[in-house]
C-alpha cells in the first residue's frame, strides 16, 4: 500500500512538473491584422490612399503602429508599387498617387489598390484590395445663397453626371464639417446634381467674412472619399474683441506699467528717499558745523 | 560736592556701559557662530556647484524653508521701528536702554533676509536679472525697494544716537585699542555735543523714527502680498498684511526679551536693564500675542468654519493631520503660553521672560514654516504624473546648513555689533540720571 501511495504521488507530482513547463508547448499564434484601404481625393487633385491597420484584442479592434505595408496600383508588381508605408501611432499610413504611375492612372476608368503586409513575429501576413471608379465632385454656389455639388464620374473618354450619391453640403469649421441646414446628407438628380440652401448666416468667418463651404462624398462604395471647396463671403465678418494684450495692466510687462501705479511706486520712493538723502546731508551739516566751532 | 558726585556716577555709567573685549566664553560663543555660518557657507557653495537639486525643493514646494527664514528675518526686523520709533515717538521713557539692543537686532535681521533671498533664487547672479527685467506691478520688486529702503533707514537710525556715545568711545583710546579707535574716530570724531549738532541730531532722528514706521509695515505688508497675491490655499486671505505685522511685532519684541536677558546677565548690566523693564516688555508682548491671537482665529476660524473643498486639504492636514503637530506646537508655545505666562506678574520677572522670548521667538519660526510649505503642497489644481516624493517636503542638510548659517550670521553681526558699540546708549542713560537727580 505504500509503494502504491508512493508510484501515485511520484506520477501526480511528474504531471504536475510537466504541466507546468512549457518546453513541449507550442509556440503562440501569431495575431491576425485586419487592412482597409481607403481612396480620397480632395478638391479634383493628386489623389491618396489611407490605409488603417486593426487587430482584434479580447473582442475589441485595436489601432496597430508600426506595421509595414506596400501598396500597389491595380496589381501586386513592382512598376505599380504606389508606396513603401508605416502605420503611425493610430494605426494609419497614407500615400499619393506618385507621378511614376500617371499613366496607369490615366489607363483605365476604374483602379483597384493593393496593400500587402508580409507578416512578422507577431502577425500574420496579410493584404487588402480596394476598387473605386474615377470619380469628381464640383462645388458652386447659386443667387439666393445655395450651395450646389456635381458628381461625375469617367465612362469610356468622358465625364457623366451621377444620380443618386448622397453628398454632404457643409462649412469648414475649426473642429469639423457644420451642415449648410438640417439636412444631413443631399441625392445627386439625374444631372449628377444636389443643392441646398445655406442657412448659416451667422456664422463667423475671417476679418472679410470668408467661409469655406465644402461638398463630400464620403467613404462611398464606388467613387472612395471625394471632397470639393470653395471660398464664399457668407460668414459675418469677425472682429477682433478688445483686449488688454498691449495695454497698461498690473500683467503686463514692465514698459506696460499702469500709469498711476507708477505715480504712486515713484512717489512714494522718490518721498522717502528725499527724506533719507537729506538726512545724510544732515550728517555732512553735523560735520561741518563741528569745523566751524 | 553735588556736582562732583554727579561726575563720579556719570563716569561709572561710562565704565558700566563701554563695549568690553571678549573673554574665554564670549570667544568660544563668537567660535561656535563662525564654524555653523562656515557649514552654512560649504552648504551654499555645493548649491552653487550642483544647483538647487541639492534642496528638497521641487515642483510642490519651490519655496521651502530658505522662504520661511526669510519672512522670519523680515518680521524680526520690525523690532527696531517698535521699540525705537514706536516708544520714542509715544513718549514712553523707559524703553530708552532697548533701543540699541532692537536696532542691532534689525540691522542684522535686515541684512540676512536680503541674504537668504539670494540664496533662494539659486544662482545669485539672478538678483541682477532684477533690476534689468523686474515688473514694477511685481509685489517681488516692491519688496526688493522696500527691504533697501527698510535697511537704509535701520542703518541711520542706529547711526545717529550713536553720535554722542562715539564721543565718549573717543576718550577711551587704550580701552577700545588702536583699531577700533580709528573706527570710532571715522564714524564720529566730528560730533563734539554742541547744541546747534544736538538739534540737528534730534530733529534726524525724529525724522527716522516717523518714517521707518510706515516702511516697517510696508516691508511686512509686502512680504505678507508675495503670498496673498498668489491663489492658492491658505494664501488667499485679506487679512494677510495685518496678520504677518501682528506677528512680526510679537517675535521682534519677543527676540528682544531673549537680548535684554542674554546682555543683562552677560554684561552685568542689572542697574540699567531692571526687572521693571522686563515687567513692561512682558506687558508689550502679552498685548501683541492677544493681538496675534486675534488675527490667527480669523485666519484659521472662518476657512475652518466654511472648510471649503479646495482648501479643505490643507486645512485638515494643518489641523489635525502630517503639519498637526508643528502647528500646535507653534500656536501653543508662541501664543497661548506665552499669554498665560505673562498674566502673570511672577512671569514677568527676567527668569521667566526670558524663556517666554525663546518660545516666542522659536514658536514664530514655526510659524512661517507653516506659512510657507503646508499651502504648497495643496494646490487648488494638483499636477500630474509627479514622483510620489513631490508630495512631501523636508528640508534637506544643505537647506538646514545654510539656515542655521543665516541665523548664527545674524547672531554673529548682533555679537560683533555689541562688541563694537554700547549696548545701552551711554549718553542718553547719563542725560536720564540727570534728570532723574533732578
Amino acid at each position: 500500500m505504500k509503494l502504491l501511495n508512493k508510484i501515485l504521488f511520484g506520477s501526480l507530482s511528474a504531471i504536475f512538473l510537466l504541466s507546468s513547463y512549457n518546453g513541449f508547448s507550442q509556440a503562440p499564434d501569431k495575431g491576425s491584422l485586419s487592412v482597409a484601404i481607403n481612396y480620397f481625393n480632395d478638391n479634383n487633385k493628386i489623389p491618396y490612399v489611407l490605409v488603417r491597420v486593426k487587430t482584434k484584442v479580447d473582442g475589441k479592434f485595436k489601432t496597430v503602429p508600426g506595421i509595414p505595408l506596400k501598396l500597389f496600383l491595380n496589381k501586386d508588381s513592382a512598376g505599380l508599387l504606389i508606396g513603401k508605408v508605416v502605420t503611425n501611432e493610430s494605426g494609419e499610413a497614407t500615400s499619393f498617387i506618385p507621378p511614376s504611375l500617371k499613366k496607369a492612372w490615366g489607363a483605365t476608368i476604374k483602379h483597384s489598390f493593393h496593400a500587402s503586409f508580409m507578416g512578422n513575429t507577431k502577425y500574420d501576413s496579410t493584404s487588402a484590395d480596394l476598387t473605386v471608379g474615377k470619380a469628381k465632385l464640383l462645388i458652386d454656389t447659386v443667387a439666393g445663397r445655395s450651395v450646389v455639388a456635381t458628381l461625375y464620374e469617367m465612362k469610356d473618354t468622358s465625364w457623366v453626371p451621377i444620380k443618386g450619391v448622397d453628398v454632404v453640403l457643409a462649412v469648414r469649421r475649426l473642429g469639423g464639417d457644420l451642415n449648410i441646414n438640417e439636412t444631413a446628407t443631399f441625392a445627386t438628380d439625374s444631372t449628377g446634381k444636389a443643392s441646398g440652401d445655406f442657412k448659416r448666416d451667422t456664422i463667423p468667418g475671417d476679418l472679410k467674412g470668408n467661409i469655406t463651404l465644402v461638398a463630400k462624398v464620403v467613404d462611398n462604395d464606388q467613387y472612395g472619399n471625394l471632397s470639393a471647396e470653395k471660398t464664399v463671403h457668407w460668414g459675418s465678418k469677425f472682429v477682433s474683441k478688445a483686449n488688454d494684450f498691449n495695454k497698461r495692466t498690473l500683467f503686463a510687462t514692465r514698459a506696460k506699467a499702469p500709469v498711476w501705479l507708477l505715480f504712486m511706486a515713484l512717489g512714494i520712493i522718490i518721498g522717502v528717499w528725499t527724506v533719507l538723502i537729506l538726512l545724510v546731508q544732515n550728517i555732512l551739516r553735523i560735520k561741518k558745523l563741528a569745523q566751524e566751532e | 560736592m553735588k556736582n562732583s558726585k554727579s561726575i563720579a556716577s556719570d563716569e561709572q555709567i561710562i565704565q558700566d556701559l563701554l563695549p568690553r573685549k571678549f573673554k574665554t566664553s564670549g570667544r568660544i560663543w563668537v567660535g561656535i557662530l563662525i564654524a555653523i555660518c562656515l557649514v552654512g557657507v560649504y552648504a551654499y557653495y555645493r548649491q552653487l556647484r550642483y544647483g538647487l537639486v541639492v534642496t528638497n525643493m521641487r515642483d510642490y514646494v519651490s519655496w521651502g524653508i530658505y522662504i520661511s527664514n526669510f519672512v522670519f528675518f523680515v518680521a524680526i526686523s520690525l523690532v527696531g521701528s517698535l521699540i525705537t520709533a514706536v516708544f520714542r515717538l509715544a513718549g514712553v521713557k523707559w524703553g530708552a536702554p532697548l533701543t540699541r539692543i532692537a536696532e542691532m537686532i534689525a540691522v542684522a535681521a535686515i541684512i540676512f533676509a536680503s541674504i537668504i533671498i539670494i540664496v533662494d533664487m539659486g544662482s545669485p547672479e539672478r538678483f541682477y536679472n532684477l533690476f534689468i527685467w523686474g515688473r514694477i506691478q511685481s509685489p517681488i520688486i516692491w519688496d526688493v525697494i522696500v527691504i533697501t529702503t527698510y535697511f537704509f533707514i535701520s542703518i541711520l537710525l542706529l547711526y545717529y544716537p550713536l553720535l554722542p556715545d562715539i564721543k565718549i568711545l573717543l576718550r577711551f583710546k587704550e580701552k577700545s585699542g588702536p583699531g577700533l579707535h580709528k573706527f570710532y574716530s571715522f564714524l564720529g570724531s566730528f560730533w563734539t555735543g554742541s547744541h546747534k549738532q544736538y538739534l540737528l541730531s534730534k530733529k534726524a532722528i525724529y525724522a527716522l523714527c516717523v518714517a521707518i514706521i510706515p516702511v516697517a509695515f510696508t516691508i511686512h505688508t509686502v512680504t505678507s502680498w508675495l503670498f496673498a497675491t498668489t491663489y492658492r490655499p491658505g494664501w488667499d486671505s485679506t487679512n494677510f498684511g495685518a496678520y504677518f505685522i501682528a506677528g512680526a511685532f510679537l517675535v521682534g519684541a519677543g527676540s528682544v526679551v531673549v537680548a535684554m536677558y542674554i546682555f543683562r546677565k552677560w554684561y552685568h548690566l542689572e542697574k540699567y536693564i531692571t526687572p521693571d523693564h522686563f515687567d513692561k516688555m512682558g506687558r508689550v508682548l502679552v498685548l501683541l500675542c492677544l493681538l496675534y491671537l486675534y488675527f490667527n482665529v480669523n485666519e484659521f476660524l472662518t476657512p475652518f468654519f466654511k472648510m471649503k473643498e479646495s482648501e479643505a486639504g490643507y486645512l485638515n492636514d494643518l489641523f489635525s493631520g502630517s503639519f498637526a503637530p508643528v502647528f500646535w506646537f507653534a500656536i501653543f508655545t508662541g501664543i497661548i503660553l506665552p499669554i498665560i505666562i505673562l498674566l502673570f506678574k511672577q512671569g514677568r520677572k527676567p527668569l521667566p521672560m526670558f524663556i517666554v522670548g525663546i518660545m516666542v521667538v522659536v514658536g514664530a519660526w514655526f510659524k512661517r514654516y507653516l506659512i510657507v510649505t503646508p499651502t504648497l503642497l495643496h494646490p487648488f489644481m494638483p499636477m500630474h504624473d509627479v514622483p510620489e516624493m513631490y508630495h512631501h517636503y523636508f528640508p534637506s542638510w544643505e537647506e538646514w546648513a545654510i539656515t542655521l548659517g543665516s541665523l548664527a550670521g545674524a547672531m554673529l553681526i548682533i555679537t560683533i555689533l555689541c562688541r563694537i558699540f554700547p549696548i545701552v546708549p551711554i549718553q542718553e542713560t547719563i542725560n536720564e540720571h540727570h534728570e532723574t537727580a533732578k
